[in-house]
């Protein structure tokens, strides 16, 4: 191996270092005895971890995110996958200008949209903050859920829905019975992706979050403005290993790193 | 497929993007447009008048920009080197990279707060080696949000030139040395050129991104290192100035499809 080589790797060796230290350093303080956030900590424990379990901000803030992630990627679901087989099938003039509309919400910031949302929609319509998280974030979601599964289906034979039509099925039947078992696999990667970004979800949420109910994250930033104790380093190191089991899972199972 | 039944299809998708996402940005965008009964771009001067929302501007072009160059230098040997290694070592690495974009960005920047912080990791060393006789500040400043950012960024650019060095032919290398092409030429004159596209790629989505951060510049910059969108969440909570919250909307919009174009321009 020659000297530039050499350079190149261990700039690949930097590289990560500065990409996955900041894990080990969370782990480390998530493990903390101490009283107050520092590091290196003083003592090790499981303290902190199990008490991250007993604060009720953090309990209902979670529900409440596994209740809008598990809602909106459905919705997305349900509303994008349509789309997706539609523009695959079908010929139509305006597919591009489609194609377009349903890519925006990617391109405009997420604190634009829960905004927007906020000042003309929820006030006016007085809706409920769960419902109102609920679509913002679908309107994030779709367009991943159309990527996904839109990339399932380019690698599907046209002519098996046809067949199957032909063969005397209704469009439903073939869609249900032939289109989606071949395809359940971008479905399942788009709904891991989707519930992914959603649970993470901030700048959309940040101001549709109203008294009372908050996402797990918004209210980890809230928490750490009053409180300067480990519970946050704590609770990441529960998220990163929680992460990192769900995508090793769909890994393992789908191959999610083709549709990223 | 029949086309009625494809519109069918999308109609739903088309009517719940229209109603809570196309009006209401617009909606928002107006704002900043509006004076009086009517519309006109005053709202826009009289916010740059303001000398802190210049420096907030100017301050969150700086800071993107910075990171997209420092990630594109960093990142630029780093992806020569993983295109190098087996492939059972890039699936793992890619891997690697990979996961940090699925992890909740809060966990991943509050190690930075863990590090920085008065009782952080960085102060700790500094004192223990004698470097500093008492913590110094290094959080909520300028340094904290850009290397904040450069972690939260950089698998977006890593992962684009990977990509773009990997779909360089293998005998373009081999044909430049027959030609006579040393390696930096050969470097420069041919596989830069080639890799062009992913750069600019890379160089959008960390740009953009940096523009348009929040969680970072909130938790690692406050309220001492506002940029766009944290100066954004000032103008609505704590202010309750809605036509400069409308102007920074429509800055953060701008700023970005702006810089997009530059850059495809730049491709071509």
């Amino acid at each position: 191996m020659n000297r530039l080589s050499k350079a190149t790797l261990l700039m690949l060796v930097l590289a990560l270092l500065f990409l996955l230290g900041p894990f080990v350093v969370i782990f480390v303080a998530g493990f903390s005895a101490d009283e107050t956030l520092r590091f290196p900590p003083q003592g090790y424990s499981l303290r902190w971890l199990a008490h991250v379990f007993t604060v009720e901000a953090f309990q209902r803030s979670l529900l409440t995110s596994l209740v809008v992630a598990f809602g909106s990627t459905l919705l997305a679901l349900a509303l994008g996958v349509p789309v997706a087989y539609a523009l695959s099938r079908a010929r139509l003039p305006g597919a591009e200008a489609v194609r377009l509309v349903l890519t925006l919400p990617l391109i405009v910031p997420g604190i634009i949209v829960g905004l927007a949302l906020l000042n003309h929609g929820v006030l006016a319509l007085n809706l409920p903050v769960t419902l109102s998280l609920l679509i913002g974030h679908t309107t994030l979601l779709i367009p991943y859920a159309v990527r996904v599964v839109s990339s399932s289906l380019a690698n599907l034979r046209l002519d098996i829905d046809d067949a199957a039509v032909t063969l005397g099925a209704t469009r439903l039947q073939a869609f249900f019975q032939v289109v989606l078992p071949n395809i359940r696999g971008g479905v399942a990667a788009a709904f891991v992706l989707a519930f992914i970004t959603s649970f993470n979800q901030v700048p959309v949420s940040l101001f549709l979050t109203g008294p009372g109910v908050s996402t797990l994250p918004i209210e980890m930033m809230a928490y750490m403005e009053t409180s300067y104790d480990p519970s946050i380093a704590a609770l990441s190191t529960l998220l990163v290993l929680f992460t990192i089991a769900l995508v090793a899972a769909t890994e393992k199972l789908l191959g999610i790193s083709k549709y990223v | 497929m029949r086309r009625k039944l494809a519109w069918a299809l999308l109609a739903p998708a088309l009517i719940f993007i229209a109603a809570f996402f196309v009006a209401p940005v617009l909606a928002l965008l107006a704002g900043a447009f509006r004076v009086g009964d009517g519309f006109g771009l005053s709202p826009l001067v009289a916010f740059f008048d303001e000398p802190l929302h210049r420096e907030v501007y100017w301050r969150t072009l700086r800071i993107a920009g910075l990171a997209t160059i420092a990630s594109a230098l960093v990142c630029y040997p780093a992806a020569l080197a993983m295109v190098r290694v087996s492939p059972r070592w890039r699936g793992l690495l890619t891997g690697l990279v990979i996961l940090p974009l699925m992890v909740s960005p809060i966990a991943r920047t509050y190690a930075w707060i863990v590090l920085l912080g008065r009782n952080g990791g960085v102060n700790a060393l500094l004192q223990a080696t004698g470097l500093a006789d008492e913590p110094l500040k290094l959080l909520f400043t300028e340094g904290a949000v850009f290397v904040g950012l450069l972690q939260l960024m950089m698998p977006l650019m890593l992962l684009s030139l990977v990509s773009a060095l990997e779909n360089l032919p293998a005998d373009v290398l081999a044909a430049a040395a027959t030609l006579g092409a040393n390696r930096w030429q050969a470097f420069t004159k041919v596989v830069l050129p080639l890799t062009q596209e992913g750069l600019i790629v890379g160089g959008t989505l960390v740009f953009t991104g940096c523009v348009t951060a929040y969680i970072t510049p909130a938790l690692l910059g406050g309220p001492q290192v506002l940029m766009l969108e944290t100066l954004l969440y000032q103008k609505v909570n704590v202010m309750s100035d809605p036509a400069a919250a409308s102007v920074i909307a429509v800055l953060l919009l701008v700023t970005t499809l702006v810089v997009n174009q530059l850059l495809k321009r730049v491709a071509r």
